[in-house]
């Protein structure tokens, strides 16, 4: 049942890549399979729901020995949001002209990728799959082939190897620790490493998924990626492959590594709180709508590491809902940003919203319950500058996505041109209407979130 | 052999890093593939026994890690695409810039934001593409 959705992306992914993707017929084949992916990843989250996570090991080898599949409420969580913005993405690029013909093969194995990424309970397995969306990513980055695209595929695919080096150095440690590369067992016998080591490991592992997240002294490749490809592109990365970074530091740090994640929890707030007021004021300066988003999005991952580090049920699902509000929102602006038309400017001030945490729009929540964490932590000093920082940033995202609102609708542009295809105003729409249900009805979210925080911090009420 | 392994394995990564700092992308993407072999050294290296090769039927005494080994397959697969992807991209980079140097590429970045000093480029481009005659 879990191999379902992964063979389906496989088979599609091949079939496609045969295929002229530049035509209708191919795309909607890749459509189609997305959707039946999503769906079958849903029918895993019923039965997860139902009868709590379940697992199964690939080729019939005995567990222990053989691959395990791990089917449970976080991965579960993460495998449908992904899949979903690959959808949204695809049909975005596919209501306008597809102009390369791997485009659809591509999108494919990213959800591939991710899918395995997200149901996977083997580490080494984590890092194929891992590697199978991050090249299937480094191409997908130089889709459009100008100039710009070239640079920032090339960019993109050095920094990112470096990172995925450092992954894998963290896991072959790992291995070589504690004698498995099962994740469960790896957490267990994490304690016959030796604190020294472990930490080592743990410092690798987070240094790789901070290259991916783009969090701040790692975030230099991200501008000028993000505003380089092109927009459907920027909503994949945004949207579903960074989703890579926050599930790993979840599932590594708090799942495999929790001592050793409430060591760094000092170092993982400096970190986020760096980020968030670099993103935001780097955003503030800048113009161009898409590097707005970029350098917002450098923000808005400072707020999961904060979340990360306060920690507990409340922390982690705090850590997962930011994940989620920013999935959403990413992929909304950058969609919505260049596209001309009737009343375009509400999609881009529902995505602006959710940014900055204002009510009707999901992002509120994640906002609410990061401060709801906060609450929980020890001091009241600390509780205090918390908090205070979370208003600060939601100051500083307000300030800049107004003013990216501003410049886009209020002014008159010179040259308005025709309006955009009616399918992609189809697909933003139906973007900022799921975020702004998300936000006025939010308890499945909510229900997701906790359900996905439970797996990594056991026991403990909110 | 541990020590030796261990150096040999510092040596090439830190050739490899030195490459990575490099202005010339061919030399960045060398250093790219330096890392990623010291890597799989790395991976070798961390198997937890060592001994006669694990092929049924078993010889008596210890027997080498084969998981390593499985590992380590995988990971140069991973390499070496890695690596001709890199290498047909810096091709394409190099055909349009005619330069591989860094500095020059930052150079041609700067030249194009300034050419298209309109409100947002990539809205017209995305018009263009979008409503233009190519509509199927």
């Amino acid at each position: 049942m879990i191999v379902l959705p992964l063979a389906l992306l496989w088979i599609g992914a091949l079939v496609t890549a045969c295929l002229d993707g530049r035509k209708r017929s191919t795309q909607a084949i890749a459509l189609a399979v997305l959707l039946a992916a999503f769906w079958r990843v849903i029918e895993l989250a019923r039965a997860v729901v139902r009868s709590g996570p379940f697992e199964t090991t690939a080729g019939g080898w005995p567990p222990g020995i053989g691959i395990t599949l791990r089917a449970d409420a976080l991965g579960v969580t993460y495998a449908a949001l992904s899949l979903g913005v690959l959808f949204a993405a695809l049909a975005y690029e596919s209501a306008g002209r597809v102009r390369s013909r791997s485009f659809p093969a591509l999108v494919l194995a990213i959800g591939l990728g991710l899918t395995g990424v997200f149901l996977t309970a083997d580490a080494f397995n984590f890092y194929v799959f891992f590697e199978i969306s991050m090249i299937a990513a480094y191409v997908l980055t130089s889709y459009g082939e100008r100039t710009r695209q070239l640079r920032s595929a090339t960019i993109f695919s050095l920094v990112n190897l470096v990172g995925s080096a450092f992954f894998l150095f963290g896991i072959v440690a790992l291995y070589h620790a504690t004698g498995t590369l099962d994740m469960v067992e790896i957490a267990g016998r994490l304690d016959l490493a030796g604190q020294n080591s472990s930490a080592l490991i743990g410092t690798m592992i987070f240094v790789a998924f901070s290259i991916k997240l783009g969090i701040f002294p790692f975030h230099p490749w991200l501008p000028p990626v993000y505003t380089g490809t092109r927009v459907a592109v920027a909503a994949i990365l945004s949207g579903a492959l960074a989703n890579i970074g926050s599930y790993g530091l979840l599932r590594f740090g708090a799942g495999m590594m929790p001592k050793q994640l409430e060591l760094a929890s000092p170092v993982l707030v400096v970190l986020g709180v760096a980020s968030i007021l670099y993103g935001g004021i780097l955003a503030i300066s800048r113009h161009e709508p898409a590097e707005v988003i970029a350098y917002s999005s450098i923000g808005q991952v400072g707020y999961v590491l904060v979340a990360v580090a306060i920690g507990g049920p409340a922390g982690f699902s705090a850590a997962i809902l930011m994940a989620i509000v920013n999935a959403l929102a990413k992929p909304l602006l950058f969609m919505s940003a260049p596209l001309r038309g009737w009343a375009l400017g509400i999609p881009f001030a529902v995505g602006a919203f959710s940014v900055a945490g204002i009510p009707p729009a999901a992002g509120f929540w994640g906002k609410a319950s990061l401060i709801d964490a906060a609450l929980t932590t020890g001091s009241s000093i600390e509780r205090v500058s918390l908090i205070v920082l979370i208003l600060v940033g939601s100051g500083l995202s307000v300030f800049y996505m107004f003013q990216a609102y501003q410049r886009e609708y209020w002014e008159p542009h010179e040259q308005e041109g025709r309006p955009s295809a009616r399918g992609r105003l189809a697909v933003v729409a139906g973007l900022a209407v799921l975020v702004v249900a998300l936000g006025v009805w939010p308890e499945p979210m909510l229900a997701a979130a906790k359900a996905a925080a439970a797996v990594l911090a056991p026991g403990g009420g909110s | 052999m541990t020590l030796f392994t261990s150096l040999i394995v510092a040596v090439l990564f830190g050739a490899g890093c030195f490459l990575l700092m490099k202005r010339d992308l061919l030399r960045v993407v060398a250093g790219t593939i330096l890392v990623s072999n010291a890597l799989n050294l790395f991976i070798i290296s961390a198997g937890l026994s060592r001994g006669a090769v694990p092929i049924l039927p078993f010889p008596d005494g210890e027997l080498a890690d084969p998981l390593v080994q499985a590992m380590v397959l995988t990971a140069i697969v991973i390499t070496f695409g890695v690596a001709a992807l890199l290498l047909s991209l810096v091709y394409r980079v190099y055909t349009s810039h005619l330069s591989l140097d860094l500095e020059d590429l930052a150079a041609a970045e700067e030249r194009e934001a300034e050419d298209d000093d309109r409100p947002d480029p990539q809205a017209d481009e995305d018009e263009l593409w979008t409503t233009g005659e190519d509509e199927r």
